[in-house]
């Protein structure tokens, strides 16, 4: 079965839901299959967050097999490896280069990012997507921005992620987020 | 008349609505709890219909129930603890039967993702006798919820609807026409005394329709398309339902899969038939051995928890583990990388949450007991807020604690519940601690809302599930109405009268009943005043303020600091902070 999947992680707050909806909702436009589940913690803020998209001609599970994510799509660092046991050496990772605190807890950051390094996927693109939304003017825009990254990855054409954020967000949010996603599609360039 | 079908990604939950209401379903009512929350809330937007918050899962029931009798197709929904308060009515209404279709939704959480146990709620319907519908994504979701109300009305019988967290909160695909309905039918509100009224004579002839009507329902489950067999290309027989049967199709797209989804009564004869066919069956299922047991029963050769768990929720990877286990499977994918060790990130109160101070409060006082109920404010039993020893379901704050009070005098007994938990089970138990002088302090935090679910209103909000105002119930007013007469209101983020009000409601002997009224950080309106910053100069790196567990405060280089972005300027950190201007609003410093 040819299904392909993206990995959404993060933590609550971070908007994962609405990324992952608007994936879901291209991959439908575009004529796949597709099937979405999410894992919410406990906490309405704070706690970790996950969703899979998964799309082909017809998809069965909404959950992934440990190893089997092609993509993966993670808001912040520590979430990223708590997810890798999803990851194969084929994988793409897109992530934002940010930390969010735990309560209680220190974190070391180079360590964080040692780990991150030793990791062997075949894309990792880990870049402060937040200064990218600043510059646009919105640290809010952050996720749209990787959405156009992982977008140029993904077999679906840019057409449908532009109908999707209009399916998706509210209407006064939907310039500014096509602005942001082109603005991830040029930066894909770099990393192609 | 032109047809447009709408394609849409749905949630289980959306996909169950859609299926009531294009099965004709016109009432709803239930009490929220994950999973099964966002049925309602989704139902309550199309116009026509009624669709309410009851104050616990035993009032929707019967509410739904009258609706039926009065002859509209009606639905109650819950989770599946719910369904254990809601099980005096599910008995009985099973001899009662139904006039209008009548289906009872519940939710399981296998994986416990919010809850308090992962009990299987198909034995319910064993219990009670009346069939068991499953779906196993959105798409099902909403075909067989029209089509249980047809089964409702056919055997005059409540029919139990049972999802999961994976069913309910997954998306998936459906395709409908809008407008189109389901067999529309006028019924009328029915007296039918022998039908309707379980007294002894009557229930005694009742119980004999219900057992007559369960051999109905075992032809019926062998006839029904809802159980199907799928047939492959090897010789490998499978019997599954639920989530399971997605596991199941993606890890052997080739085997033979009799999928049940009309799951009680079992279709005995033709997974008879099916099973013939091969030499081994495996039954995959999720939580308890639930169809294996009635196989076994039935004298037929089958396998199932020998390999896979009881316990927990499945995935792809238990679910090819177990086939592996049972040789099915030959070929195993390996993991390709380690897991790290990696700092947990457990879920925390709120930033500005108005039930922190009251854990801080009562963390810093000796020799009490403190018993707790379900809501946001169960986190306050984890450190470092580490001030609740008891959670068992809801209400149960409350009547445990007039149980402790009165078996022991060492230590003082204090009960935490939240509004809405206290019009679900708590009230009850509050009469009890009066009527029966329970010496015990009662906190009852009144946030105007069921948080922990996603912000419902609730009999203290002032609003409905659709909108309308009503005089919000005075939580102060309706305790002092009971007779109680220590009954005391209080800000909590004013958090030294708070402090000073507890410790002497504890010391006083009797009941009392303290309510503070911060309304929820992030319902009705999100509430947020300038945010606060430590002063590096005076922090001494106390740690105090870590002690609360806000997610906004973090501490870098031995200083406290606060995130502004998060903080909500609740000034609770402010107060338990031991130096005088170590915490200040952002703009003073």
């Amino acid at each position: 079965m040819n299904i392909t999947s993206v990995l959404f992680v993060g933590v609550g707050g971070d908007g994962i839901i609405t990324a992952s909806n608007i994936v879901a909702q291209a991959c439908m436009l575009a004529g796949f299959d597709v099937k979405k589940s999410e894992i919410h913690g406990m906490s309405q803020r704070g706690g970790s967050v996950s969703a899979s998209v998964r799309f082909g001609d017809k998809v069965y599970s909404p959950t992934d097999k440990k190893g089997s994510v092609q993509f993966m799509f993670a808001t912040e660092k520590v979430e990223l490896l708590r997810w890798v046991e999803y990851l194969n050496p084929a994988s793409k990772v897109i992530a934002n280069d940010r930390i969010v605190p735990i309560i209680g807890q220190t974190i070391d950051e180079n360590k964080i990012d040692e780990m991150i390094q030793s990791l062997t996927v075949e894309k990792l693109i880990k870049r402060k997507f937040s200064e990218d939304a600043k510059k646009l003017g919105n640290p809010r825009l952050t996720n749209t921005i990787m959405l156009g990254v992982l977008s140029k990855f993904l077999p679906i054409d840019e057409k449908y992620f532009f109908e999707a954020i209009d399916d998706v967000l509210p209407e006064k949010l939907r310039t500014v987020n096509a602005t942001a996603f082109s603005y991830g599609v040029n930066l894909a360039k770099e990393y192609a | 008349m032109s047809f447009k079908l709408v394609k849409k990604i749905v949630s289980g939950n959306q996909a169950i609505s859609i299926g009531a209401y294009k099965g004709n379903a016109r009432f709803g009512s239930g009490y929220p709890g994950t999973p099964s929350s966002e049925i309602l809330e989704h139902f309550k937007n199309y116009p026509t219909v009624t669709a309410q918050w009851a104050p616990n899962e035993k009032a929707g029931f019967e509410a739904a129930l009258g609706a039926s009798l009065a002859g509209v197709r009606s639905f109650a929904t819950m989770k599946h603890v719910g369904l254990n308060v809601a099980a005096d009515p599910l008995m009985t209404s099973s001899y009662t039967g139904v006039n209008a279709g009548f289906v009872v939704v519940v939710a399981d959480d296998p994986g416990m993702h919010s809850s308090q146990n992962e009990q299987d709620s198909r034995r319910y319907a064993k219990f009670a006798k009346v069939p068991l519908i499953e779906p196993s994504d959105p798409f099902e979701a909403m075909g067989f919820m029209q089509y249980a109300f047809i089964v409702s009305e056919k055997f005059d019988t409540p029919v139990i609807f049972r999802s999961t967290t994976r069913v309910s909160h997954s998306l998936g695909m459906v395709q409908f026409d809008p407008r189109t309905l389901d067999n529309e039918q006028e019924l009328e509100l029915k007296k039918d005394f022998r039908k309707y009224v379980m007294i002894p004579s009557n229930a005694i002839q009742r119980h004999k329709v219900v057992i007559n009507r369960l051999e109905e329902l075992k032809k019926f489950s062998e006839e029904t398309p809802l159980n199907k067999i799928e047939s492959g290309s090897n010789n490998i027989g499978i019997i599954t339902s639920s989530m399971a049967y997605n596991y199941v199709k993606e890890i052997l797209p080739d085997a033979h899969i009799f999928k049940v989804g009309f799951s009680y009564p079992m279709p005995i004869n033709k997974i008879r038939e099916f099973v013939k066919q091969f030499d081994k069956v495996l039954v995959v299922e999720e939580l308890e051995p639930f169809m294996e047991e009635e196989l076994k029963i039935a004298g037929i050769n089958i396998e199932g928890k020998k390999y896979f768990p009881v316990d927990g929720e499945f995935n792809l990877d238990i679910v090819e583990e177990g086939l592996h286990k049972a040789g099915i499977l030959k070929d195993k994918t390996t993991k390709v990388f380690n897991a790290f060790e990696l700092p947990k990130r457990p879920p925390a109160l709120c930033p500005g949450c108005p039930h922190r101070p009251i854990f801080d409060i009562l963390h810093s006082i000796r020799n009490i007991f403190i018993t707790g109920d379900i809501g946001c404010y169960t986190l306050g039993a984890l450190p470092p807020l580490a001030a609740m020893h008891t959670t068992v379901c809801m209400g149960a704050s409350i009547s445990m604690a007039v149980g402790i009070a009165k078996a022991q005098s060492k230590e003082k007994v204090v009960a935490v519940i939240g509004d809405s938990t206290f019009f679900h089970t708590g009230i009850q138990p509050l009469i009890d601690a009066h009527v029966n002088k329970a010496n015990m302090t009662v906190i009852i935090l009144d946030n105007r809302i069921t948080a922990m679910t996603g912000g419902q209103p609730d009999p203290s909000t002032g609003f409905t599930l659709k909108g309308e105002d009503f005089q919000p119930i005075k939580i102060k007013e309706l305790a002092k109405s009971l007779g109680i007469e220590r009954v005391f209101e209080v800000d909590q983020y004013d958090y030294k009268t708070t402090k000073e009000l507890i410790e002497r409601e504890i010391n006083h002997d009797g009941l009392s009943v303290i309510i503070p009224t911060r309304p929820c950080v992030l319902a009705p309106k999100k509430i947020k005043d300038k945010p606060l910053t430590v002063v590096a100069d005076k922090c001494t790196g106390c740690k105090r303020c870590l002690r609360i567990a806000c997610p906004a405060i973090d501490f870098k280089n031995k200083k406290a600091i606060i995130d502004e972005v998060l903080c909500t300027g609740c000034e609770v950190c402010k107060h338990v902070c031991p130096i005088e201007g170590a915490i200040v609003p952002k703009e003073e410093k």
